[in-house]
Order: C-alpha cells, then sequence, then structure tokens
C-alpha cells in the first residue's frame, strides 16, 4: 500500500501541475482577444477565466471518463492494476513533460494532443501495437481536423452575417442593438443545453428531450433579452459616437470570454484529471472497469490547477499577445471566440478530446477568410500542424520510455 | 512564448500606407516651399529643401520597403496582396515625381523664373500638391471601410476619388496652360525645353496621384 500511496500523491502532484500547465498556456486563447480588443482589462480576464474554468470543469466536464480517453487502448490490457497504476503515471508525466518542454521552448503544442500521445504510447509499451485501437484512435484524429474547420466555418458565417446585417446598414449602432439579444441567446442556448444534455444534475433532472430543448430556449431568450438591456447600462454617449456597433460588441464580448472559459474549463480539465482518475480509482478499488467515474472532488482539483496556472501565467502571456493584436476590433474578437467556444463545448460533449487552441485558430481562418483582418498570417498553420502532428509521437515515446523505466526499477 | 493563436496576427500594411501618404504629403509641402524658394532672388535655401525632399522620398522608400517585406506569404488581407502592392508603387511614384522635379530644376541653378510664366507655374505646382493631400485622406477613410464594410463609408471614398481625378484634370489643364505660355513668351529654344519638361514632370505628380486614387478604387470594387 506504501508504493500505491506514493503513485497516489504523484499522479496527484503531476495531475495538478498538468493543469497548471494548462491554464498558463491555453488562457491566452480564451482572454487575449478581449483584453486585446479593450472589452476588459487584464485583471479582470484573469478573474473571470479562473472562476470559469472552475465551474466549467467542475459541472460541465466529464464526469465519466472512459479509462484511457475513450477505449484508445482496449480494457484488456489494464487487468493488471499494478501495470495500470504505472502506465497512468508515465502517461501524466509524459504529457507533463512534453508539455513543460514545448512551453520553454515555444513550440505551439496543445495540451490535449500531448495526453492523447502519451495514452497511446502507454498502451504499445503494454501490449504492443494491437491493444491500440486504431479506428476509435483515427476517429480522435479525425477530430482535431474536423475541430478547426468547424471552428472556421462558424466564424466565417458568423463574422459574413456581422457585415451583412449590422456593420454595413446605415445605423450599424441600432442594428447591433437590437439584434444582441440574438448572439448571446444562441451562445446561452449551447451552454445550457450542454449542461441540461451531459451532466448528472441534468440527467438527475430527467427532462425528456423536448422539454430540455425548450427550456433551453427560453432560458437563452431571456437572457439574450436580459443582456440587451445589461449593454445599455452605463454606456456613455461618447462611447457610442466613438465606437459604434463595436461598443456594442465590446460589452458582448465580456459574455463570449466567459464562454470561451468556461468551453475551456469543461474540455481541458480532463486532459490533467483523467489518467489521475485511473489512479485514484486502482488505489481505491484495486480494480479498473473500462469506465471510471471522476468523483466530482477530482474535477474542483484539475479546475483550481487550472486558475492557479491563469492566475501565475496568464498576466505574462496576455499582456505579450495582447499588445500584438491591434487589429482585432471587438466585432471580430466576438466572432472568433464565439466559433471557438461554440466547436470545443460540442466536441466536448461528443466526447471528443480537441484543441482549444485549435479551435481558435479555426476561428480566426475564418474571419480572416471573410475578409475581416487588416492582416493575419495563414502561413502559421503549416507551422502549427507540423508540431501537432509531432505532438503525438513524442509524447507516445516518452511515456513508453518513462512507462519501461517504471517497471525496470520498480 | 509563442503561442500559434497569436501568431497568427502580423502587423498591418494598412498602418504604414497610411504612414507613407502622410509622408508624400509632407515630401510635397517641402517641393512647393523650394519651389517658392527658388523663384525668389532673395531665397537661397533652395539645395536645403530639394535634400529635404530627397530625404522623406528616402524616408518613403523604406516604408514601401517595409510593406514589401513584412507580408510572408499566405497573409491575408481585405484586399489582394498584389494589389496593394500597385497601390503602393503609384503612391511611391508620386513621391518619386515629386523629387525628379526638383531635380530637374537644379539642373539651370542659376536662371530663375522669368516673370512671364512665373504665375502659370505656380499655379500647376498648388494645383499638383492639392491630389497628394487627398491621399492621406482617402487611405485614412478607405481604411474605415477596410474595418466596417459599411456602404456609407465606402460612398465616402469612392467622393474623394472621384475629387482627386477632378484636380488632376484642373492640374492637366494648368499644364497646358503653362506650356502654352511657355511657347507664347519664350524664344530661347533651351528654356523653351527647359520650362516644356517641367511643365510635363511636375504635372506628371498629378498624374500619379490620379493613378493611385484609381487603384484604391480597384480595391474598393465588389
Amino acid at each position: 500500500m506504501g508504493s500505491e500511496l506514493v503513485v497516489l500523491i504523484g499522479g496527484f502532484v503531476i495531475g495538478f501541475y498538468m493543469a497548471w500547465n494548462i491554464g498558463a498556456n491555453d488562457v491566452a486563447n480564451s482572454m487575449a482577444s478581449a483584453v486585446g480588443a479593450r472589452a476588459i482589462t487584464l485583471r479582470q480576464a484573469i478573474l473571470i477565466a479562473g472562476i470559469l474554468n472552475i465551474l466549467g470543469a467542475a459541472l460541465l466536464g466529464s464526469h465519466v471518463t472512459d479509462t484511457i480517453r475513450k477505449g484508445i487502448v482496449s480494457p484488456e490490457v489494464l487487468s493488471d492494476p499494478d501495470i495500470a497504476l504505472m502506465g497512468a503515471l508515465s502517461a501524466l508525466l509524459s504529457a507533463s513533460l512534453w508539455v513543460s518542454f514545448s512551453t520553454w521552448r515555444s513550440l505551439p503544442v496543445s495540451t490535449t494532443h500531448s495526453i492523447v500521445g502519451s495514452m497511446v504510447g502507454f498502451g504499445i509499451a503494454m501490449g504492443g501495437f494491437s491493444v491500440i485501437n486504431w479506428p476509435v484512435l483515427g476517429a480522435v484524429v479525425l477530430s482535431w481536423v474536423i475541430s478547426p474547420v468547424f471552428s472556421l466555418i462558424i466564424g466565417f458565417f458568423l463574422f459574413k452575417a456581422i457585415l451583412r446585417f449590422v456593420l454595413s446598414g446605415q445605423d450599424p449602432f441600432a442594428v447591433a442593438l437590437r439584434r444582441s439579444p440574438w448572439f448571446i441567446g444562441i451562445a446561452v442556448l449551447v451552454v445550457v443545453m450542454s449542461f441540461l444534455f451531459k451532466t448528472p444534475l441534468g440527467k438527475d433532472l430527467s427532462l425528456s428531450t423536448p422539454a430540455a430543448a425548450l427550456i433551453s430556449l427560453a432560458i437563452a431568450a431571456a437572457i439574450g433579452f436580459a443582456g440587451r438591456r445589461l449593454i445599455l447600462w452605463r454606456l456613455s454617449d461618447e462611447q457610442r459616437l466613438r465606437l459604434g456597433a463595436e461598443a456594442i460588441f465590446r460589452r458582448i464580448q465580456i459574455g463570449t470570454s466567459c464562454y470561451v472559459a468556461l468551453a475551456q474549463g469543461a474540455n481541458d480539465v480532463a486532459n490533467a484529471i483523467g489518467p489521475l482518475a485511473v489512479i485514484y480509482f486502482l488505489v481505491k478499488k484495486g480494480t479498473l472497469g473500462s469506465q471510471v467515474p471522476v468523483p466530482f472532488f477530482l474535477l474542483v482539483f484539475g479546475g483550481a490547477g487550472i486558475a492557479l496556472g491563469i492566475a501565475m501565467g496568464g498576466p505574462r502571456v496576455i499582456r505579450t499577445v495582447g499588445s500584438r493584436i491591434t487589429t482585432l476590433s471587438n466585432t471580430r474578437g466576438f466572432s472568433v471566440d464565439f466559433s471557438a467556444a461554440t466547436t470545443v463545448l460540442v466536441a466536448s460533449k461528443l466526447g471528443l478530446p480537441v484543441s482549444t487552441t485549435h479551435a481558435a485558430v479555426g476561428g480566426v481562418m475564418g474571419v480572416g477568410l471573410a475578409r475581416g483582418f487588416e492582416a493575419v498570417n495563414f502561413g502559421i498553420i503549416l507551422q502549427i500542424m507540423l508540431y501537432w502532428v509531432l505532438t503525438v509521437p513524442v509524447a507516445a515515446l516518452t511515456c513508453m520510455g518513462i512507462f519501461k523505466f517504471l517497471c525496470c526499477v520498480v | 512564448m509563442r503561442i500559434p493563436f497569436f501568431s497568427m496576427f502580423v502587423s498591418s500594411p494598412f498602418d504604414a500606407l497610411q504612414e507613407h501618404a502622410e509622408k508624400a504629403k509632407e515630401c510635397s509641402w517641402a517641393f512647393q516651399q523650394a519651389m517658392e524658394c527658388y523663384a525668389s532672388p532673395r531665397c537661397h535655401t533652395f539645395d536645403e529643401h530639394r535634400q529635404e525632399v530627397i530625404r522623406f522620398e528616402h524616408e518613403a522608400d523604406e516604408i514601401k520597403r517595409r510593406i514589401r517585406g513584412h507580408l510572408p506569404k499566405g497573409v491575408m488581407l481585405p484586399i489582394e496582396k498584389f494589389q496593394l502592392f500597385r497601390y503602393l508603387r503609384e503612391q511611391d511614384a508620386v513621391v518619386d515625381a515629386v523629387q525628379e522635379s526638383l531635380k530637374w530644376l537644379s539642373f539651370r541653378s542659376d536662371a530663375g523664373i522669368p516673370e512671364t510664366v512665373e504665375k502659370e507655374l505656380f499655379l500647376l505646382v498648388d494645383a499638383v500638391i492639392e491630389p497628394i493631400e487627398g491621399l492621406a485622406n482617402m487611405v485614412e477613410e478607405a481604411r474605415k471601410y477596410f474595418k466596417s464594410f459599411s456602404e456609407k463609408q465606402r460612398r465616402k471614398v469612392k467622393d474623394i476619388i472621384r475629387s482627386i481625378r477632378q484636380m488632376e484634370h484642373d492640374a492637366d489643364q494648368r499644364e497646358h496652360a503653362l506650356i502654352e505660355k511657355v511657347f507664347a513668351a519664350e524664344s530661347d529654344c533651351v528654356s523653351v525645353f527647359y520650362f516644356v519638361r517641367l511643365a510635363e514632370t511636375i504635372g506628371s505628380i498629378a498624374d500619379h496621384a490620379e493613378n493611385t486614387a484609381d487603384m484604391m478604387r480597384a480595391m474598393l470594387a465588389k
């Protein structure tokens, strides 16, 4: 039991460190556009991102983690609890190492992809290539291609719609205000629906699908119209004249930043907590099923790790990048935030581990293709894709190495 | 720290485009001073004004190179990249033409301007300065259009373009008037050649300004 306790403590430490990394690096995706477009201050961003990441992780995060991420590795290899324990620890460790290394070397990698890569490495080390469920892995990889494209499409059409219906009109301010319940309402709808359909709390309410949809619509409409009133709250005439429709979107962007932070918490917490849940479960129960329930406190623990990462690493990241994106006005920032958050939330609810970074990049591309930016560099996509392809094998190899090492030592 | 989301944003070429237009405006003012100094027997600072124009031209060139050098492959702008380069080439040609006019003037540094053509010459000089001043305004308003894509703003830019065209037309008239006057008043063929060429060179400033405006019109096309 002594060594298991050591593993458990090690798991908690590394899991927390992983969550910290997610917070420190990925917070820029959700908050820097709002800070850069001057919708919120740096302090507000850190506070909002911290709180909403915890909320997203605890309330919308996966309460059941399928062993090793959606059955990428077949459950038979996990029959020996000692080996499984070792494997989960090495996966967590190798993912953290790769994420730390890439943070140090400024490589654009995804925490999600590192953990999936590590899981694959762990599977191969334990049972060879045959234990990897290739179709499932293929589906996960496919979701990495689909998610930026999905986000791109939303971003493109959303921005085109803003151009067509709001900006090009005679009085953009009035139109933006009139249509603001729509923009707010759709975001609220996605959040409420994912809340009602997939979380234990939603299941406890045991609503039928039409009833849930109706309730979501009602809540979305109510918040949409209330949001319109809030937008006008303390909006000076000076701002109204100087910024026009952008003033409206500046207010809405506060909401969309929250939306991104919430989606991020829901999606990313599993990266840090998934393997930790496996370790926790093994130590407590001694065996492992094909699914592992994730205790609520672990989700909160992961969310807290992300929040701490945001508080410590966030200001530096946001300050460095927030000043660089002067071309990101509020309408653009809104479109990017909205498409990224919707993609991540929908994907996370479908159980697909996607990268928030790539969803955000997809959103920027969408708005860029709609000619929304004065200058946006698409050349960088190739570079991002290169690291994204590299991440999986590197994390897998590292994990295999650590696993073999641990097996020799213990 | 490099974050993929933000490495997508490169500095906007529109900032530099506006800076370039402002430089052209300052250059045209220095040109006007140089012309006035050349015509006045009491003024001995023609060379300094000319050096100022040369300096502005160098600075404008630097801005041009900066724009061209900082748009990596795969950059997405609200307009086609080659359109932007064509526009920039014409806007830069305005500054080059200003410099060229002073260079031609300086080849006969001691001749001065005969009173007979002085009035027409300065009418022409004033007429070519106006469209350059219009360019800076045009870039500023066009930038607003590329942000909002509002029809109202587009009309505003189109109006400026139209007025620049009109200014070029006026400058043409002045150029013709000057050439006519030169033929009527001067009998020395060296002087005639000198002033006709001067009129054409100065006139070409307005031509390039009009071309610049036309390029902008192409960028505005839906």
